[in-house]
């Protein structure tokens, strides 16, 4: 899978692709990391607060960092 | 003097400088302000304001939403383009969203508790109060200029689902802004309620006076020049500000795999120093003084209700987010303040004053618009505006510059120039740009004048 994180590169997308690489490895998943740090790539997806988290282009949380626990439910329903 | 010497006074200047900003400014101003900042970023539902920039809002709604969201949800620089961008493209148009983007960094909590403390409730009030209106004003203006180019977006908005969540602000999380909005003026305003003492306790010998003239030796007072010196009361502070930074790195660090006993404690040593700077401490030859006042009942109230409130009304996440939001200012601006402090501390002794008061000592039109050019082309970090602006106040500068150079240096410096170039286009940052610079101008103009 595809996993893109959105945001201008400040601490927070830092955190968000920590957690999120945490949770990838719990579910021993397979995924690809790309850092989406343009604002017209950003504006793309329909987000309004960044760090955002996407996998295989659907927006799965935007704003804010959702706990380990979270990501993997999230990616558990999206697989 | 020799070279040795001059440098030797410049760095004592620096030091002293440093010194008398931790012991005064630092501990009932920023310390809560940075938790303010924290739980804004962490605590506050975005959706509560967002839901009134969409397409469909109407302007009365959308413009002061937008100033609001400035001071809401602007603390952190990764909101502010997203949003503004977001505003612009599927929301409620250019005109908010240049309001938000104004508003924003002026009315920080941070920059507005910071300028008052240091420079004066004038300044801070006419910072807030002027920056709301004129945000408006820019953005009914950018949105008249720009109608046609706007109209194009409405469709990329009509289609979009962004604003159309609906949240409130939970009112137990507006009950605990309150209180600790309420330890930042409990600190900070020196009124008669909080200042006067109705206890004194005397702590005989002739220690104190003694230390106190060495700090004297050691860091000169001098009120012609806005040095303030640091007083026994301050030197501990600092002290205590000391073990909190170094208590901070351990219990702060890895907040999300819960609270370590060093989270404890330094929470504890926050909440303590934050009692002790209360105290009114003053030095005579009997001795030391120590007053209790009304801002030490004060402060143990409201501290006492935040412990309480964070530790029932919050969930272990929620405590959480917030003080790694809160941390992740502090280490993102203290250290730069700090540097920005020593060197203002030193400019202060290098500038002629007669400099400044011939190019801004009186209110003018030439004076208010050398403000603002110094604010376009001098970057300062986050907050270093402030002791900068110090510096200029105590050198001779008027108060009217003074508060166009402090609307015009976050607004407009040129990194934030061309990040709003990339979202707008060149054209309207050019109007927008212009518009900043005339408009802060005035609002310096007429803030000048309305003091005399």
């Amino acid at each position: 899978m595809e996993i893109k994180i959105l945001g201008g590169g400040c601490p927070k997308c830092e955190r968000l692709e920590a957690v999120t690489r945490e949770a990838v490895e719990e579910l021993g998943l397979k995924a690809n990391f790309i850092k989406v740090k343009n604002m017209t790539e950003i504006m793309a997806y329909d987000v309004m607060t960044t760090p955002a988290l996407v996998v295989d282009e659907k927006v799965l949380s935007s704003g804010r960092i959702p706990s380990v626990e979270e990501i993997r439910e999230m990616m558990i329903k999206f697989v | 003097m020799t070279l040795f010497q001059s440098f030797f006074g410049l760095l004592q200047s620096g030091l002293g400088g440093l010194a008398a900003y931790l012991a005064a400014h630092v501990l009932l101003c920023l310390l809560p302000a940075f938790f303010i900042a924290g739980a804004l970023a962490a605590l506050m539902p975005k959706e509560a304001i967002t839901r009134y920039l969409g397409r469909d809002a109407p302007k009365w709604l959308s413009y002061p939403a937008s100033a609001l969201g400035g001071f809401f949800l602007a603390v952190c620089s990764c909101t502010i383009m997203p949003l503004f961008a977001s505003i612009y493209k599927k929301g409620a148009g250019l005109g908010p969203a240049i309001t938000f983007l104004f508003v924003g960094p002026a009315v920080n909590i941070l920059a507005i508790s910071f300028t008052g403390v240091q420079i004066g409730l004038d300044i801070a009030l006419a910072r807030i109060i002027l920056s709301i209106i004129f945000g408006i004003v820019i953005g009914l203006l950018m949105a008249w200029f720009f109608h046609k180019d706007d109209a194009k977006h409405a469709e990329a908005a009509a289609q979009s689902q962004l604003f159309n969540a609906k949240a409130k602000i939970p009112s137990h999380i507006i009950i605990f802004f309150l209180l600790l909005l309420g330890t930042l003026l409990a600190g900070t305003l020196q009124i008669g309620l909080f200042r006067n003492v109705f206890y004194e306790i005397l702590i005989p010998g002739n220690w104190p006076s003694q230390l106190q003239s060495w700090l004297d030796g050691l860091i000169p007072p001098d009120p012609n020049l806005g040095i303030e010196g640091v007083s026994i009361h301050g030197l501990f502070l600092i002290f205590m500000l000391l073990l909190i930074a170094a208590t901070a790195i351990k219990g702060f660090k890895d907040i999300f795999n819960g609270f370590n006993p060093w989270t404890y404690i330094t929470l504890g040593l926050i909440t303590l120093t934050l009692v002790m700077a209360s105290f009114s401490v003053s030095t005579n030859s009997m001795g030391l003084v120590i007053g209790l006042n009304g801002r030490l009942i004060a402060e143990l109230l409201l501290l006492g209700g935040i412990w309480w409130m964070a530790a029932h009304s919050f969930g272990v996440e929620s405590r959480q987010e917030w003080l790694w939001e809160t941390w992740r200012f502090v280490k993102q601006i203290i250290p730069l303040l700090l540097v920005g402090v020593f060197l203002a501390s030193i400019a202060r002794a290098l500038i002629p004053p007669i400099w400044i008061q011939t190019l801004a000592g009186r209110n003018t039109v030439f004076a208010n618009l050398a403000g603002v050019i110094f604010g376009v082309f001098m970057y300062f970090p986050t907050l270093v505006e402030v002791p900068v602006a110090q510096t200029f106040l105590s050198l001779g500068m008027h108060r009217g510059p003074l508060l166009a150079y402090l609307l015009a240096d976050p607004e407009l410096s040129l990194q934030s120039i061309l990040i709003t170039n990339t979202v707008i286009g060149k054209k309207k940052t050019a109007v927008y740009v212009l518009l900043v610079a005339i408009f802060s101008t005035l609002a310096g103009l007429i803030f000048g004048w309305f003091i005399q």
